[in-house]
C-alpha cells in the first residue's frame, strides 16, 4: 500500500480536479435538457431565475466549434495601404501613381506595405513630408509615424468591431488579434450575411453629443412611467433581479423627488411586486441616485427597454430633440448581473470625430491619476471652444456607433483644441477612450479575406456523426482489448475511460473549442492510448516466460516498455504542436485534442493501470490473465 | 488470444526485394502526383465554394448546366456523400456575397420544384490560399525535422535519417494513392483541405511509432548480445516487436475504420488518408527504416575494414 500511496493520492486529485473542471459543462447540459421541456413562459421564467447559474455555466463549459453549432466565422485584415491613402494629404496625381504601383508589388511581396511605401517614395526621390505630417519632419520620423498608425489600426479596428458586436446582441461572440493586423470574429447562430458585413466593415461615427438636463431625463422617464401604466402594460416576466433592485431604486427615487417638485411616486414602504405594478418603467429602468441622470438597467432586460422605447407611441413622450443611447460597457456588477447605463443625450451632435488630430492616454503626473488627452485640428478647436463655453457644467457624451462610452463634465470653455478628459478608473479604461476617440478620426480600413458559415442543420449532423463515432470507437476498442488481453485489457479498458474523461477535463480547463475534426483528434486517440498498453502487456508477456514472480513480471513489462512509449507519445506530440501552429480553426481544435489525448494517454498508461496492478497483486492475486 | 506465436522470419534477407517494392510503390505515386494531379480544395484555392441540400436527388449534369448558364463554367461541382448534397465550387472571387447570390438564383431557376437549403458557404481569398499552401509545406518540413533530431538524439543519428527516409516513403505513397482515389466513389471526398494536412503531419507523428518500437529493441539486444551481427539483432528485433507493432497499428485502424463509417463527410477523408498511412507505417518501419539502418552500418563497417 505505502509504495503506491502518492500515487493513489496523485491520481485521486487528478480526477478530483477533472470533475471539477467537467461540472459546468454539465450543469449547462442538464439546464439545457430542462429547458427543452418547458415552453413559452415557462421557459422564460426559468432562464429569469436561474440566470447567474446559467450564465456561469455556460461560461465555463466545453465550449462548441461553429461547425458544430453552425454561425460565421470572419477574418479580416486591416488594408494599410488604404489607410496609408486615406492619412494623406494633398494627394495628387504623382502620389496615385506612386500608390498603384506599391499595390502591384504588395500583392506579391511578403514584406510589410509601409516598407515598400517608403522604399518607392525615396526611388522616386520624393519627401515624405509632401503628403504627411509636418515639412520639418525627415522621411525615417514619417515612416516611423506612419508604421506606429498602422500597428496601431489593428487595435483600432477590433474596438469599432467588438462594440458594434456588442450592440448587434450575439451571444458569446469571439474577436481575436491573429498576428499584426488580422482580426477573427466568430458569430455562433448568426447567418445573416449582409448584416455582419456592415457591422463589420462600414466606418466608425464618433460623435460628441450633450446630454440633457437631468431634470429634464427624469420627467421623460416618468411620463414614459406613467404612460405605460394608464395603457395596462403588464409586467408578469420582470426579471426578479430587477425587481430585487426596485428597493434600491425606490431609495433613488425618494432622494430624487425629495429635491424635485413633482409629488406623487414617494414608493418607500412597498414591495417589489406592487411597485413594479405601479411603475412599470421605473421597474426596468432606474434612475441614478445623484441625479446625474442616467437610468441603469441590468442586461436581461436591455432588449425589452428597446422594444418599449421604439414604440412610436412612447416616442412621442420624448422631448423632440432627444434620444436614448445605451454605455459602451457594462457600467457594474450586482450579483453576477452586468448593468448598463442609459443617457437621455440630444439627437443631433455637437461635433463630429473627423476633427480629433489626436489623442492619448497617460498618467496625469500631478495627481497621479490616468487622463485622456485630446487635440483637434484648427476648424475643431474653434467649435469646440464655443461649444464648450455655452454649456459649462453640462456633459458631453462621447459616443462611437450610437454607444456610449463616456460622458465627462465640461469644466470650463477649451480653447486652443486641446482637452483633458479625467475620471477614468484605470489606465485601461483610458486607453479604450483613446482608441475610440482615435476611431472617428483616423481609418482603419478592413477587408474579409475569409469567410466561412455553417448552417444549423449541417452543425446538428456533424454533431450526430461525431457521438456515432465516438462511441462506436469506443465500443470496438474496448472489446478488442477485452478478448485480445482479458484481464490486462480491462484494466486497460478503466485507464481509457480515465483518459477520455482527463481530455474532455482539459479542454474545459482551458478553454479549447471542440470541433468535428476535434471529435476526430478524440477518436484517434482512442484507438492511440490503449497503444501504450498493448506495448506492457506484451512486454509482460514476454517476461512472463522468464519464470519471474507475478509483481517481478509486471515491474519489468512496465520499466522495459517505458522508452518506447515516452518516444512514441513525444513524436505524436510534436505534430500536434506544428499543426496547431500552421493550422486554422477547426483543424486547430484537432491539434488540441491529439495533443491533450497523448499527454492524458502517458498519464494513465503509467500510473492509473500500473496502480491498479499493484494493487491486484497486494491483494494476493497470483495470477492475472494477460490473454 | 495471440495473432503472433514466436515467429522466426527473416525480414532483413529480404530487404533487397522490398527496397525494389518501395521504390516502386515511390515511383507509382510519384506519377500519380504529377500527371493525375492532386484535386486542391477552396481552403488552398480561393474562391467560394457553396454546400447545398436538395429535397430530391439531383443530378450532377442539371446542376451543371445551370452553373453553366449563370456563367461560371470553371466551377466544380460533385456530390458531397449523398446524392441530396452537392457541393458548388468556383474559383471567382467579388466582394460582397455577389456570387453566392448569383449561384442560388440560379439553382432555383434550374430546380424551381426542388428546393435546396445552403448548409455552408465558405470565401476564401487568394492570399489565405496561397498563405495555406506555404504554411503546408512548411509544416510537413518542421515535423519531419523535428523527428529526424529527436530520434535522432533519443538513438544514433543514422537512425534518425532512417525514420525520417521512411516517413518520407510513407507520405508519398499515401498521397498517390489518394491521388488514385480521389474522385472515384461520391461518397469519399480526397481533395487537399486543412483536414487533409492535417491527417498527412498526424501521420508523420503516428508512423513514426511502430519504427521507434523497433529501434528501441534493437538497441536493447545490441547490449545483451554483443557478438551477434547487426543483420541477426535486427531481424530478431523485427520478430520480437512484430505483435506489438502489428497490434498498435491495428486498434488505430480499428477507431479509423469506425470514423470512416460514421465520422460524416468531412472525418471521411481524414480517416482514410490516416489508414492507408497507418499500413505504410508499419510495413516502412520495417523495410525501409531497419533495412536502412542495416545498409549503412554495413557499408561502414566495409569501408572501416578497408581503412
Amino acid at each position: 500500500m505505502k509504495q503506491y500511496r502518492g500515487k493513489l493520492i496523485l491520481i485521486s486529485a487528478a480526477i478530483a480536479l477533472a470533475l471539477y473542471f467537467l461540472y459546468p459543462t454539465y450543469q449547462s447540459y442538464k439546464i439545457n435538457k430542462h429547458l427543452d421541456t418547458l415552453s413559452g413562459a415557462d421557459s422564460t421564467g426559468y432562464i429569469q431565475t436561474n440566470e447567474k447559474d446559467i450564465r456561469e455555466a455556460r461560461a465555463k463549459r466545453i465550449k462548441v466549434g461553429l461547425d458544430l453549432q453552425g454561425g460565421m466565422r470572419v477574418v479580416l485584415e486591416v488594408n494599410v495601404l488604404k489607410m496609408l491613402q486615406e492619412l494623406a494629404k494633398n494627394k495628387d496625381d504623382q502620389f496615385s501613381a506612386i500608390v498603384a504601383e506599391i499595390e502591384k508589388e504588395a500583392q506579391l511581396s511578403d514584406e510589410n506595405v509601409t516598407v515598400i511605401f517608403s522604399r518607392k517614395f525615396e526611388e522616386k526621390q520624393i519627401r515624405l513630408s509632401r503628403y504627411y505630417g509636418s515639412l520639418r519632419e525627415t522621411n525615417d520620423e514619417i515612416v516611423k509615424k506612419l508604421r506606429d498608425e498602422s500597428d496601431k489600426a489593428v487595435d483600432r479596428a477590433m474596438e469599432i468591431i467588438r462594440n458594434r458586436v456588442d450592440q448587434y446582441g450575439v451571444s458569446e461572440p469571439s474577436i481575436q488579434k491573429q498576428g499584426g493586423r488580422r482580426v477573427i470574429v466568430e458569430l455562433p447562430g448568426v447567418s445573416k450575411e449582409d448584416e455582419v458585413r456592415q457591422l463589420l466593415q462600414g466606418t466608425a461615427l464618433l460623435e460628441f453629443k450633450l446630454m440633457k438636463d437631468p431634470d429634464i431625463i427624469y420627467k421623460t422617464m416618468e411620463a414614459i412611467d406613467k404612460y405605460l401604466l394608464s395603457q395596462g402594460f403588464s409586467d408578469s416576466t420582470a426579471s426578479p433581479s430587477a425587481s430585487k433592485d426596485t428597493t434600491k431604486a425606490t431609495d433613488a427615487l425618494t432622494t430624487l423627488t425629495q429635491s424635485d417638485t413633482t409629488k406623487s411616486i414617494l414608493a418607500g414602504q412597498k414591495t417589489p411586486e406592487q411597485f413594479a405594478k405601479e411603475h412599470p418603467f421605473f421597474a426596468l429602468v432606474r434612475p441614478d441616485q445623484r441625479g446625474l441622470g442616467e437610468g441603469y438597467a441590468s442586461e436581461n432586460d436591455r432588449a425589452r427597454i428597446d422594444r418599449i422605447l421604439k414604440r412610436p407611441d412612447v416616442q412621442k413622450l420624448l422631448p423632440s430633440d432627444m434620444e436614448f443611447y445605451w454605455g459602451a460597457k457594462p457600467s457594474g456588477m450586482s450579483e453576477g448581473v452586468k448593468f448598463y447605463q442609459l443617457y437621455g443625450l440630444k439627437k443631433i451632435p455637437e461635433l463630429t470625430g473627423g476633427v480629433i488630430v489626436d489623442a492619448r492616454a497617460t498618467i496625469d503626473p500631478n495627481f497621479n491619476q490616468p487622463i485622456v488627452t485630446m487635440n483637434m485640428n484648427s476648424e475643431g478647436s474653434r467649435e469646440w471652444a464655443r461649444i464648450t463655453g455655452a454649456n459649462v457644467n453640462k456633459r458631453m457624451a462621447i459616443v462611437l456607433d450610437n454607444a456610449v462610452f463616456s460622458a465627462p463634465k465640461i469644466n470650463g470653455k477649451i480653447s486652443g483644441g486641446r482637452s483633458q478628459i479625467e475620471g477614468m478608473e484605470n489606465i485601461e479604461e483610458a486607453r479604450l477612450l483613446e482608441i475610440v476617440l482615435k476611431a472617428g478620426a483616423l481609418p482603419a480600413p478592413v477587408d474579409i479575406i475569409e469567410q466561412r458559415s455553417v448552417g444549423p442543420s449541417l452543425g446538428e449532423d456533424s454533431i450526430q456523426a461525431g457521438i456515432n463515432s465516438f462511441t462506436y470507437a469506443l465500443i470496438v476498442t474496448v472489446l478488442f482489448m477485452l478478448v485480445y488481453y482479458r484481464t490486462g485489457g480491462a484494466v486497460a479498458t478503466v485507464g481509457l475511460f480515465f483518459n477520455v474523461l482527463f481530455i474532455f477535463a482539459v479542454l474545459a480547463a482551458f478553454g479549447g473549442t471542440l470541433t468535428l475534426p476535434g471529435i476526430a483528434g478524440i477518436v484517434l486517440t482512442i484507438g492511440m492510448a490503449v497503444d501504450a498498453n498493448v506495448l506492457i502487456f506484451e512486454r509482460i508477456r514476454e517476461e512472463m516466460t522468464t519464470g519471474k514472480t507475478l509483481r517481478a513480471t509486471i515491474d519489468a513489462g512496465y520499466s522495459k516498455a517505458f522508452s518506447a512509449i515516452i518516444d512514441s507519445n513525444l513524436t505524436t506530440f510534436f505534430s500536434g504542436v506544428v499543426l496547431f501552429q500552421f493550422g486554422t480553426g477547426p483543424v486547430q481544435g484537432f491539434a488540441l485534442t491529439l495533443m491533450m489525448g497523448v499527454t492524458a494517454n502517458l498519464f494513465t498508461a503509467i500510473t492509473i493501470t500500473r496502480v491498479v496492478f499493484n494493487m491486484m497483486t497486494e491483494r494476493g492475486t497470483a495470477t492475472i490473465n494477460f490473454g | 488470444m495471440r495473432l503472433f506465436k514466436v515467429t522466426h522470419i527473416d525480414f532483413m534477407g529480404k530487404r533487397m526485394m522490398w527496397y525494389s517494392v518501395s521504390g516502386l510503390t515511390l515511383l507509382l505515386g510519384l506519377i500519380g502526383i504529377f500527371f493525375k494531379g492532386m484535386t486542391l480544395g477552396i481552403d488552398f484555392l480561393g474562391g467560394t465554394e457553396l454546400l447545398v441540400r436538395f429535397e430530391q436527388p439531383v443530378q450532377i449534369n442539371e446542376v451543371r448546366g445551370a452553373m453553366d448558364k449563370i456563367g461560371f463554367p470553371r466551377s466544380e461541382i460533385k456530390t458531397f456523400g449523398n446524392p441530396k448534397d452537392i457541393l458548388l465550387r468556383t474559383p471567382e472571387q467579388a466582394q460582397g456575397s455577389v456570387i453566392a447570390e448569383r449561384i442560388r438564383s440560379g439553382l432555383s431557376a434550374q430546380f424551381p420544384n426542388n428546393h435546396f437549403s445552403v448548409l455552408k458557404e465558405d470565401k476564401i481569398g487568394p492570399k489565405i490560399g496561397a498563405e495555406l499552401r506555404r504554411n503546408a509545406i512548411y509544416a510537413v518540413a518542421a515535423t519531419l525535422l523535428i523527428i529526424m533530431i529527436y530520434v535522432g538524439f533519443r538513438f544514433k543519428f543514422i537512425y534518425g535519417v532512417a525514420g525520417v527516409v521512411a516517413l518520407f516513403h510513407d507520405v508519398i505513397a499515401t498521397l498517390g494513392v489518394v491521388v488514385l482515389f480521389d474522385g472515384l466513389s461520391p461518397y469519399l471526398n480526397l481533395e487537399m483541405s486543412q483536414n487533409l494536412m492535417a491527417a498527412f503531419l498526424t501521420l508523420i507523428g503516428f508512423s513514426i511509432n511502430d519504427t521507434v518500437i523497433v529501434f528501441d529493441r534493437v538497441r536493447e539486444n545490441i547490449k545483451i548480445h554483443r557478438s551477434e551481427s547487426l543483420f541477426t539483432i535486427i531481424n530478431k528485433s523485427v520478430n520480437e516487436t512484430l505483435s506489438r507493432t502489428v497490434i498498435t497499428s491495428g486498434t488505430v485502424i480499428l477507431v479509423l475504420i469506425v470514423l470512416i463509417i460514421f465520422g460524416g463527410e468531412v472525418n471521411r477523408g481524414f480517416a482514410f488518408t490516416f489508414l492507408i498511412g497507418t499500413v505504410f507505417g508499419t510495413y516502412s518501419s520495417i523495410y525501409v527504416a531497419s533495412a536502412i539502418v542495416l545498409d549503412y552500418t554495413i557499408r561502414r563497417n566495409i569501408k572501416a575494414h578497408q581503412a
